[in-house]
């Protein structure tokens, strides 16, 4: 098992090193810059004060000497410095890290406690009402775009409560009962998508477990059925659970732009679309690569739990 | 009870009542204290007002910093007959307004509690025009145009400041009272002052965390005694609309309405009918880019045409949803000062009879080869956000009413501006707001030859030599004929056409009190020292 994870951390740094060309290129691909943006607010260009302002900040130099000047900040743990603020990336998107990743764990909390219960019992009942009401509850959570949810959830609050969760973060280490309410309703909103995602998968991976002869044995051998259904067949039929789980962490990380501004979260994904329209290009390139880190590790934490859910995989060299 | 002690009584019980209602309820005595929380446009870039041009910055640091003088809050237009003084005790000119001697107050300390002296002025405008000798420079100096006939700046001791012009100018005082014009203290380095506030005004900067929010506590050693009245403000940034006015139904912003239009700021009382809204006139005009130096546009003719076929009473009641005035390039009266006449503004082009007016528009383009068999091919270029796309997507669909095949160019905010500076567009759909209700902001800014901000590249020599003659006229009347002729060629010119001048919008609880909106400005009334809330 170490060998198999030392492998693939090399395999991941190589793909590190891709995602980082790709990222820096494509940065530099789209039309304008940040000495354009940053006059853009001025209102105003002067020739001389943007050769000057291009000097200062680098982006005058080759292409190459940009990439490897940023490398090598990187490997020295230094993010550089934001373009558009004015002040080390690290500053900007620190804060920003714990916000998206609570609303990335507690949405995913949220879609596995709803995803999987609901993916065994509508694989258990399958074709009766209960099945039916909840392949409708998940085709409607796949049909209804999280940002949506979220402003029709937060209209009902206001409508009928005269309230809504917190529009500035409230830490959880200040108060924790604020935090929870501020990110429970957002990352129900994203979660219910994710959890018909899952329980559709549960579901189907379910029935096709459920028709296993192994299955017929345990019924057979007269166990009971909560044993038969959530250890004998949820197990086995996890491999393609985990694998949307992970998928679905990874695009939690870097997809929750629009939750995020619906409920004014202050988190990365939001920051990182402005910053990409900024062309701040350190900003930019940090937050992508840390959204890279966290597939790419999300991906290895998916491998390895294949071991756990199947006993039959192994890493090792047979 | 006999009857007469009733009709006593009753006429004692009328009279009370009568007085009740017919004396004049004594006003409310501010209260002081709590924190106001405010939605301001967007995001400031940062936090330095000198190197920015956008009402973000300068709506959310104002309250931080102190000019020389300013626009009295109370006033609604803005003139020179508002401004107050602030750092400065008093000024006056001298040598027929060539220079301006300014005396300061001797009781102001920088929030670090270093005293305020003239030295920080001089500094701050030397560095601000560019001087020679300036100690440092600015990164971006959006407004060095501004200052460029201050020949000198002299501090010839801690509390005088004179200002020396190449030639008399006495709307300098108004440049000096605008929201982008606050005093820096110079022993704090200028690159800090993007992410910190040191300044002399009611409230010092608690907190700045950029995309979310600047917050303000009370500047106890505030030189204007008694203010402010609040313990802090807080301005939250949201970046959706819908979310701004469920923060404020809420309750969670006390004030919002920024940017809004008269939907949004509708919507939001519909939901809490005890809002209270304020439309007001405002200094930012829809005004459209003709570049007359690509074909076809090279033929005056074509340009009018463009002009003529943009019927401004259908954008009033279309993408301005019916808020909005209509004026030359200078605010309308009255809510301007310098206006053309209105029955004047009723004759611009575009004003007229729509059918009429459009007939004359296919005339030209006749003229010009132009026709159904032969349709000019134009591309309106506007930046992709809300507010420009709905107006330029109305000027298409004007412009195909004349026959002119009109597409839609969106351009992403990044390259905007550079576009604009190359005159990279055929016709362009732009928003401009100025700083100051004065001639020589606008005109220097917009329409001088060569000027940063002309973007439509338009240069008229008489036009030029108007605007100097127009800044040096001392008499008022007589530098608002000077201004109303300049203003009449540019229309008749189609130099930049405006299609209206927009509304702004201000919704708050009624617990927040002495709010205050100018109706020429949206850059000068953001001090909040005088704000209060009533809980």
């Amino acid at each position: 098992m170490r060998g198999y994870v030392t492998k693939r951390l090399l395999i991941a740094v190589v793909t590190l090193f891709g995602m980082s060309i790709v990222i820096f290129s494509l940065m530099r691909l789209a039309p304008g810059n940040i000495v354009d943006i940053l006059f853009e607010s001025a209102g105003y260009v002067d020739q001389a004060d943007k050769k000057q302002l291009e000097r200062e900040l680098g982006v005058d130099r080759p292409l190459a000497v940009q990439y490897s000047r940023w490398v090598g900040e990187v490997a020295r743990g230094d993010l550089g410095k934001s373009y558009r603020y004015d002040m080390p990336a690290w500053r900007i998107i620190k804060p920003r890290l714990p916000v998206t990743l609570e609303l990335a764990f507690l949405a995913l909390f949220f879609s596995i406690l709803l995803g999987v219960p609901f993916g065994v019992l509508s694989a258990v009942r399958q074709d009766r009402p209960l099945d039916y009401v909840l392949r409708v509850l998940s085709l409607a959570g796949l049909s209804m775009p999280a940002f949506w949810l979220g402003m029709i959830i937060i209209l009902f609050f206001v409508r009928a409560l005269g309230w809504m969760p917190s529009i500035t973060y409230v830490s959880p280490f200040v108060d924790l009962k604020a935090n929870l309410w501020q990110f429970t309703v957002p990352a129900l909103a994203v979660g219910y998508r994710s959890s018909a995602l899952i329980m559709r998968i549960t579901r189907s991976a379910m029935l096709e477990v459920l028709r296993e002869d192994y299955i017929r044995t345990a019924w057979a051998k007269g166990q009971r059925g909560t044993l038969v259904v959530w250890r004998h067949a949820l197990k086995n039929a996890s491999l393609p659970v985990i694998t949307v789980v992970g998928i679905e962490f990874a695009f939690l990380i870097g997809g929750l732009v629009v939750t995020e501004t619906v409920f004014n979260l202050p988190g990365v994904a939001r920051y990182l679309v402005d910053a990409i329209l900024l062309r701040d290009y350190p900003v930019v390139q940090n937050l992508t690569m840390f959204i890279a880190v966290v597939v790419v590790l999300a991906n290895l934490a998916v491998d390895l739990l294949y071991a756990w859910a199947d006993p039959r995989i192994k890493y090792e060299k047979a | 009870m006999t009857p007469l002690r009733r009709s006593v009584r009753l006429a004692a019980l009328a009279l009370v009542l009568v007085l009740a209602l017919t004396l004049p309820v004594p006003a409310q005595a501010p209260k002081s204290g709590g924190v106001l929380t405010i939605h301001p446009l967007t995001a400031p870039p940062s936090l330095s007002p000198h190197e920015e041009s956008t009402i973000a910055t300068v709506q959310q640091v104002s309250a931080c910093y102190s000019n020389l003088v300013y626009f009295d809050p109370a006033k609604k237009q803005e003139s020179i007959d508002t401004v107050i003084p602030e750092l400065a005790e008093k000024w006056s000119w001298q040598d027929n307004y060539r220079n301006l001697v300014v005396l300061l107050r001797r009781d102001v300390t920088w929030h670090d509690g270093k005293p305020l002296t003239s030295r920080d002025v001089k500094y701050t405008f030397d560095v601000v025009r560019g001087a020679p000798d300036a100690p440092v420079k600015l990164r971006i100096n959006p407004r060095k145009l501004w200052y460029e006939n201050v020949e000198a700046i002299e501090a010839p001791d801690p509390h005088t400041v004179v200002f020396r012009l190449k030639r008399p100018q006495p709307s300098l005082v108004l440049l000096l009272a605008s929201g982008y014009s606050p005093i820096y203290p110079a022993h704090v380095p200028i690159a800090d002052l993007k992410t910190t506030c040191v300044g002399t005004g009611p409230y010092k900067l608690k907190d700045y965390r950029p995309g979310e929010f600047v917050e303000y506590v009370r500047n106890p050693n505030y030189f204007v005694k008694g203010r402010p009245y609040l313990d802090g403000v807080k301005w939250v940034h949201i970046k959706d609309r819908s979310t701004q006015i469920a923060a404020l139904q809420a309750g969670q912003l006390d004030v919002a309405g920024s940017g809004w239009n008269r939907t949004n700021a509708e919507t939001a009382k519909k939901g809490k009918p005890e809002l209270t809204v304020i439309e007001s006139d405002s200094n930012v005009n829809d005004n459209v880019l003709i570049n007359a130096k690509r074909a076809p546009l090279t033929d005056e003719g074509v340009r009018r045409a463009i002009n003529l076929a943009l019927d401004r009473k259908a954008y009033l009641v279309g993408p301005r949803q019916g808020a909005a005035t209509f004026g030359g390039a200078m605010q309308p009266r009255p809510s301007g000062v310098w206006g053309l006449p209105q029955a004047e503004v009723g004759t611009l082009p575009g004003m007229g009879d729509p059918v009429k007016q459009k007939a004359e528009a296919k005339k030209l383009l006749a003229a010009a080869g132009y026709g159904p068999s032969n349709p000019m091919k134009l591309t309106v270029s506007t930046r992709a956000l809300a507010i420009y796309v709905d107006t330029a997507s109305w000027m298409v669909d004007q412009l195909r009413q004349v026959g002119i095949d009109a597409v839609l160019e969106q351009i992403e905010t990044g390259v905007w501006h550079p576009k604009m500076t190359r005159l990279d567009f055929q016709v362009a759909l732009n928003l401009t707001g100025t700083a100051v209700d004065d001639p020589d902001a606008m005109f220097f800014e917009n329409y001088r030859c060569g000027s940063q901000r002309n973007f439509s590249g338009y240069c008229s020599e008489e036009i030029d030599r108007l605007m100097v003659e127009q800044s040096q006229t001392l008499d008022h009347a007589k530098r608002l004929k000077l201004v109303h002729e300049i203003d009449r060629k540019l229309q008749a010119e189609g130099a930049r056409p405006i299609l209206g001048w927009g509304k702004q919008y201000a919704v708050y609880w009624p617990r927040v009190k002495a709010f205050a909106q100018h109706e020429n400005s949206i850059f000068n009334v953001w001090r909040l020292q005088d704000v209060w809330l009533d809980k």
